[in-house]
């Protein structure tokens, strides 16, 4: 068992975000998380994450209880984490933002920026290693977040809703490299609202509504199930086929 | 550039002397002297507010240590002001942690609202206490027969050992924008959030650049009253002092290795010239320029002077000479 | 009795306290921005009172009020052509566009009004009035309790009104508040104008009391910054206990202790403070 969060609760004052989750990954596993916006998927992924404290419950993480850990914790132990919105370091090239990421196994200058440059390669930003991330576009900073993230060499892989507004060829390109990710032996937990990359991705889904867990299963449960359909993807799904 | 760098170079080396055929010789020396010593503070001041982001408004408190330690142990004990150099960095590091400790884990106003708080506690308490001069200041050895006082009559000595305690400082720099230090300093200023998620354990590295900063802050104020052999509450501990820093730094470009360099070869003469034209007046007239500036730069041009080149005239400048090729 | 009349006098002055502090902690409640002129805002306040009185003669209600509003106009002025702007910058501009703010201020009031202390001609709240063996002087007491009154009524102008909420709607979350059509830049427009008058207006109260020069805006400022981190971010009912418990603290220290205490035991306090309890009173951090 990698990653065990179990009865997770985070709440803001009075408004109970997520209201007790579970989450168990194996190694080796492709799990989607889905559900409606406001259902507290993020924030939950943010509890795993290490970006907040969870207000109950626990998050064990090969063997160590890391619930009360900072981040920065998270990181070393070899959780990695992209963001929903993408929080790239804008002025610094992308060299450089990966560099950051490869600092944290590679204390040298010259074994991180070779490290670096070899992810760089292999999530096809070598053309631009040398530009600011700030001229990059969205589906550029979402790879480049990915990039940075896979520096770290991280062995748990969670990504928020890294597909969300591209098209459908940058998804496919997207999907080709969180394939590849998987086949370097990185565990991926993945958020998403597009509901193709779950269903072809993951090997099993986590559909959440109003804080709670409401369903889990193989994509083809979930697709089935009639509480899913009811709260949230019933419509999705038809929306997405006729898309497809 | 290398060209670049040895021409910097020689003109540095060479000032001095070649100032010493004009006519007023004493003066431009003794303001190349302050112009290295401001380039010192500010450039410290960048470790911190520049690379890593964390404005400090209170750095007079290390600068202060820096000048008053040494200058105390020679007024009331008699002893080398020498030995008080490393006394005010540890006094100063001591500083640096009641201050960063607790606020570096809290968002960015409480540090920097520390900062102020603690450098004016510091700044009360000094004018108050008679050990150190109270309101008075403290003094250091008139002309004296040995080395170690550091007494000289002319700048030139001073001049040089700015230099050689600059170019420690850039070369320090130099190397840690290049290490992991410095890149995650840039990552923790660029996005703290991200920084953590990647694993940059925050708020030590902000300890460190904060530490480091007070260190060299602490030596320019060291070299500030050996050169000048006088302290008191407002040269060294003044809210002037921390503006000094700030907008020596954030003129030329903050966050680059030698904007600092670049904002005291502009202010240094600018202040020199504004307090000879307005004479006692004249020191409020820079300060309403100084506040002027640091607005200007903040609405305007965050980088300073150094990346409204790269980004405004040099552009230009490239495209002028290669057509219509962007820069 | 001398006691009681230390902790009257320390509270009267930590109502004003309160008064300008609120403004202080309503914009970095609301745009999580520290304004490092406010307490040139207080000290301008001061100034725009003794103008009023020597060019065009009245009372404190006169001469209040146009602090208030001249402070108002001043607030909304300087968060249009600056803090619209810097607000979407890095750090450094956002602290340095104040603090530079501030600086010229603070130098432009020298230059214009001499560094020398001046005080504001008599007014009609002069003398000292008797309260069962307490002496107080008239100025002080109503100017506390006008402060404490415009606090209070700072904070239910923040929770009871309809503008009050969209100014919380704003603090709350930018991009809700503009899908229920509320316009964030005109609401932080006033909260920039509500709290620099409240400076103004907490600086002409004392400079009926108190003398002052260009020099007072930089204690101001910091007595704002204990207040506010003692009273919690954002909190205006926190600034309004936290003023009463500096201006009370100040009071006692100044009279135990001696004069150059006062300062020292506050500032010393802010640092027990941040290693302490960082969220204050009625903060989260």
């Amino acid at each position: 068992m990698l990653l065990s969060a179990e009865k997770v609760a985070k709440a803001f004052g009075s408004f109970k975000a997520v209201a007790g989750a579970d989450l168990h990954v194996e190694v080796g596993e492709i799990v989607g998380l889905i559900g409606p916006n406001g259902a507290g998927k993020s924030t939950f992924f943010n509890c795993i994450a290490g970006d907040l404290r969870p207000s109950e419950g626990r998050v064990v993480f090969d063997g160590v209880d890391v619930t009360n850990a900072p981040a920065e914790t998270h990181a070393r132990l070899g959780i990695g984490r992209t963001f929903q919105v993408p929080a790239t370091f804008e002025d610094m090239t992308i060299l450089e933002n990966v560099m950051v990421g490869a600092f944290l196994r590679h204390p040298q200058r010259g074994a991180a920026r070779a490290r670096a440059l070899k992810i760089i390669e292999m999530t096809g930003l070598g053309a631009q290693a040398e530009q600011r991330a700030r001229n990059l576009g969205t589906p550029g900073r979402k790879r480049l977040e990915i990039a940075r993230v896979l520096a770290t060499e991280p062995r748990l892989m969670l990504l928020d809703e890294a597909l969300a507004g591209l098209t459908p060829v940058e998804i496919q390109r997207a999907m080709e490299l969180v394939r590849e990710i998987h086949r370097l032996g990185i565990t991926i937990v993945i958020v998403e609202h597009v509901m193709e990359v779950i269903l072809t991705l993951a090997r099993r889904v986590l559909v959440f509504n109003q804080g709670h867990i409401i369903a889990s299963g193989t994509p083809q449960d979930i697709v089935n199930d009639p509480k899913v359909i009811e709260a949230y993807l019933g419509r999705g799904h038809g929306r997405q086929a006729r898309q497809a | 550039m290398r060209w670049g760098w040895l021409a910097l170079a020689a003109a540095l080396l060479l000032y001095p002397w070649l100032v010493a055929g004009t006519g007023s010789a004493a003066f431009l020396q003794d303001m190349g002297a302050l112009a290295l010593l401001a380039a010192i503070g500010a450039s410290a001041w960048n470790i911190l507010g520049g690379f890593a982001g964390q404005i400090s408004v209170g750095h007079a408190m290390f600068f202060g240590a820096g000048a008053y330690l040494p200058l105390l142990l020679y007024q009331q004990w008699h002893l080398p002001p020498l030995l008080g150099v490393p006394l005010g960095v540890g006094v100063s590091l001591l500083l640096a942690l009641v201050v960063g400790l607790p606020t570096f884990r809290l968002q960015g106003h409480y540090f920097s609202m520390a900062t102020i708080a603690v450098a004016e506690l510091i700044r009360i308490v000094v004018s108050n206490w008679d050990l150190l001069g109270a309101a008075i200041g403290l003094q250091g050895p008139a002309m004296s027969p040995h080395w170690w006082d550091l007494t000289f009559r002319s700048a030139v000595p001073y001049y040089y050992i700015f230099l050689g305690v600059l170019t420690v400082l850039l070369v320090v720099t130099w190397h840690m924008q290049r290490s992991r230090l410095g890149y995650y300093l840039r990552a923790v200023r660029a996005g703290e959030r991200a920084a953590r998620s990647l694993g940059v354990p925050v708020r030590r590295y902000k300890l460190y650049a904060l530490m480091l900063s007070a260190t060299f802050t602490s030596l320019a104020g060291s070299l500030y009253a050996l050169k000048t052999g006088f302290i008191d509450p407002d040269s060294g501990l003044g809210i002037l002092v921390s503006v000094q820093l700030i907008i020596t730094a954030a003129l030329g470009g903050a966050g680059t290795l030698l904007g600092p360099l670049l904002g005291a070869a502009i202010l240094i003469p600018l202040q020199t010239a504004t307090n000879t034209w307005f004479g006692g007046s004249g020191s409020g007239l820079t300060y309403i320029i100084y506040g002027a500036i640091i607005v200007l730069i903040a609405r305007f041009e965050p980088g300073g002077l150094l990346e409204l080149w790269r980004h405004r005239v040099a552009p230009r400048l490239g495209k002028r000479r290669e057509g219509s090729h962007a820069a | 009795m001398i006691f009681l009349q230390v902790t009257l006098g320390g509270l009267l002055l930590g109502a004003l306290y309160a008064l300008f502090s609120s403004g202080l902690t309503l914009i970095w409640g609301m745009m999580n921005f520290i304004n490092f002129a406010h307490g040139e805002f207080v000290m301008l306040g001061m100034y725009v009172a003794l103008i009023v009185v020597v060019q065009v003669g009245g009372g404190p209600a006169v001469f209040g009020l146009a602090a208030a509003v001249a402070l108002f106009l001043l607030g909304v002025l300087i968060y249009f052509s600056l803090i619209k702007q810097v607000m979407r910058g890095p750090m450094l501009a956002q602290i340095l566009s104040t603090f530079g703010l501030a600086l010229l201020l603070r130098y432009a009031a020298f230059w214009i009004f001499s560094p020398n202390f001046v005080t504001l001609p008599p007014t009609a709240l002069a003398g000292t009035v008797n309260l069962g063996g307490i002496l107080l002087s008239v100025s002080q007491l109503v100017a506390g309790i006008v402060a404490g009154a415009l606090t209070l009524g700072m904070h239910l102008l923040l929770t009871r009104t309809a503008v009050g909420s969209q100014l919380l709607a704003v603090a709350e979350d930018r991009n809700a508040a503009m899908l229920m059509g509320i316009r964030p830049d005109r609401m932080q427009a006033l909260a920039w104008g509500l709290s620099a008058a409240s400076a103004g207006i907490a600086g002409a109260l004392m400079a009926i009391s108190f003398p002052f020069s260009p020099a007072v805006g930089e204690t101001f400022a910091l007595t704002a910054f204990v207040v506010v981190t003692l009273g919690g971010f954002g909190s205006v009912p926190g600034a309004l206990l936290a003023g009463l418990m500096v201006g009370l603290i100040q009071a006692l220290s100044a009279y135990y202790l001696g004069p150059i205490y006062k300062d020292i035991i506050v500032y010393g306090l802010f640092v027990a403070l941040l290693w302490l309890r960082p969220q204050g009173l009625l903060g989260t951090v």
